[in-house]
């Protein structure tokens, strides 16, 4: 199975009258998505806005989030993909055992309840955080939450989007899609694009020590990756293209300072739905953007022999 | 199973190990099989994007034949014998990503440990390595529908997540405890876990068995079935004991619990875990 089950911000704003949040803390990590996007907002199909919507919470703790909540449901840590899963057999009208169920921190009941919910709805709608995505299970709990999303359509309309982190991560996805036909964990060393993560992945490259020189773009992995990845890129060449001097730079070799998106570059950025907007920046700076550095670098590798001895091209996606 | 005995045999020495992965696919009794000593000594490797001589890694002892021997730590050497079908690969040491990924025949044995994607999507063939392998062993490939769907892979030490994902056809055994997800959206085949394995065994499950000599922790989708030992893995167990591992099959000893699932697909999958009768019912 395949495809993601997915739509605009504005579909949600005017359609979604079910709004679930699993694993993210929307009120303090994205503070103007309520009142811009989901439940705040009045829409063609919810006409009394906040009334017309139920919005669940599921995550391991109560966060300011919760408030904003009708129902919160508590899980134990590490029991998302299990009550996914519960709620995939759950939708199909399969048995399931009481005990186990108490196991994950939520009463059958509450289960049946949020079924019932999402089987009676008119569009529904899964927002996912990190809690989701980041936690035992990896990238097999944000695909279950896209299954049980994807079957849910046997019922009614139902989608399921994630909620991005910092900075364009959207748009670095979606250029790679449409570049290549993957999203990320991509290796063109052999001339043609391979989709492996977990093999080209950024964070396992470098634990692993697979790469011999890393090109950071827009990222700061020296804050953010796990120890031994820091490692690595300390003792590779490493350049960082970054408006400031970020934990990354360094310990890189070469810094480049570059214009800051949105403020004094231009360009494009995608939001979290993918949809692409225009940057207009209000102020001219001395720094060269990130695509004129890249494009200088280009050019001046271009000029070179085929390859340099020693140089091999094992690169790291940032 | 196993080739037969040519006696010539192409022994490949690693000079020094790659200080990035060197993909080396050719490396392979299908490839090597017709060519002379100098062809082998020529064939392509990657590392990286270069594209090298086998010979600036290997030193290469005796012609191409179906019988390959490797020596030194090979850890960094991706698909190592992928798709062949026939002859035998013996790896003295490590070997990397993807050994025997693909494969219909023939046999691959590491005396050290390997990496991830062992045997991926291999449909024939006979794998065994006697320390550790990683994850996604015997698994499909990201976007595929169907992991191995035919042959054996043993390990004699632990495994990593993810391994006999979407497996069709097959049986894997594993000595050491593996990690999350054993028998993910498996299809059928039989998975053997001699030391157990970590949560979510058998998630979403389809078909197939999956069998554990230790107690593990079941997914809420699983419902016991009944307790028992079921005749078919005598056959099994006189199977895998000649390749060295035992299955208890006797119900002087204990007995299996059948557990089946995952109720989420809606799968018809089972799960055996071994109830030594010393821990349950006093016999």
């Amino acid at each position: 199975m395949g495809g993601k089950v997915s739509c605009t911000l504005g579909e949600v704003k005017n359609r979604a009258d079910l709004i679930i949040y699993w694993g993210g803390n929307p009120a303090e990590c994205h503070p103007r998505h309520f009142t811009k996007y989901t439940i705040m907002q009045k829409g063609k199909y919810v006409p009394n806005g906040r009334k017309d919507r139920t919005m669940v919470l599921v995550d391991i703790r109560e966060t300011p989030s919760a408030k904003a909540a009708d129902i919160f449901l508590q899980v134990r840590p590490t029991k998302d993909f299990e009550v996914i899963t519960l709620l995939r057999a759950m939708i199909k009208d399969q048995p399931v055992d009481e005990a186990a169920v108490a196991e994950t921190g939520l009463s059958l009941e509450q289960l049946r309840d949020l079924v019932a919910r999402m089987k009676a709805c008119k569009f529904g709608v899964f927002f996912f955080g990190m809690g989701l995505s980041m936690t035992r299970g990896k990238h097999m709990n944000s695909a279950a939450l896209l299954t049980l999303a994807a079957e849910m359509n046997a019922f009614t309309k139902f989608v399921a989007m994630p909620m991005r982190g910092h900075g364009n991560v959207t748009g670095g996805d979606v250029i790679l899609r449409y570049t290549t036909g993957y999203p990320f964990g991509i290796s063109l060393s052999r001339g043609y694009p391979r989709f492996n993560p977990g093999e080209f992945s950024t964070i396992d490259l470098l634990i692993r020590g697979d790469c011999d020189a890393a090109l950071i773009l827009g990222a700061d992995p020296g804050a953010t990756m796990p120890q031994p990845a820091i490692e690595h890129l300390k003792r590779i060449p490493t350049i960082v293209l970054d408006p400031k001097v970020t934990h990354t730079s360094r310990l890189a070799r070469v810094h480049i300072t570059t214009a800051a998106t949105g403020i004094s570059a231009g360009g494009t950025v995608y939001r979290m739905d993918e949809i692409p907007l225009p940057l207009r920046p209000p102020l001219k700076g001395p720094y060269p953007t990130d695509e004129e550095v890249i494009r200088r670098i280009r050019e001046a590798v271009a000029k070179k022999a085929d390859w340099m001895p020693g140089m091999n091209g094992v690169v790291a996606a940032a | 199973m196993h080739a037969s005995q040519s006696m010539t045999k192409t022994i490949l020495t690693l000079k020094k190990a790659p200080h990035v992965p060197l993909e080396a696919e050719v490396i392979s009794p299908d490839v090597f099989s017709t060519l002379t000593h100098d062809a082998v000594c020529g064939l392509t490797v990657f590392l990286g994007k270069r594209q090298l001589r086998l010979d600036e890694f290997f030193d290469v002892e005796g012609p191409g034949s179906e019988n390959i021997e490797i020596h030194g730590d090979a850890a960094r050497v991706k698909w190592i014998g992928k798709t062949m079908t026939r002859g035998s690969i013996k790896v003295h040491g490590n070997a990397g990503m993807h050994l025997g990924a693909y494969m219909k025949g023939g046999s691959i044995e590491v005396t050290g440990n390997a990496s991830d994607w062992v045997g991926g999507e291999m449909k024939g063939g006979f794998i065994r390595v006697a320390g550790d392998a990683g994850g996604l062993l015997g698994a499909a490939y990201r976007g595929s529908v169907t992991g191995m769907s035919g042959g054996t892979i043993l390990i004699g030490g632990i495994a990593g997540t993810e391994l006999g994902m979407r497996m069709k056809r097959g049986t894997i055994v594993i000595g050491g405890a593996v990690r999350d997800f054993a028998g993910l959206q498996m299809k059928g085949g039989t998975i053997v876990l001699m030391s157990g394995a970590e949560l979510r065994t058998g998630a979403w499950m389809a078909r197939g068995t999956i069998i554990s000599l230790k107690p593990i922790k079941l997914m809420p989708t699983f419902g016991q079935a009944c307790t028992y030992v079921p005749t078919f893995l005598q056959m099994y167990a006189r199977h895998l004991n000649t390749l060295g591992f035992s299955l208890p099959c006797d119900l002087k000893n204990g007995f299996y619990q059948r557990f089946t699932g995952d109720s989420s697909v809606p799968g018809k999958g089972e799960i055996l875990v071994w109830q030594p009768a010393s821990s349950s019912r006093g016999s």
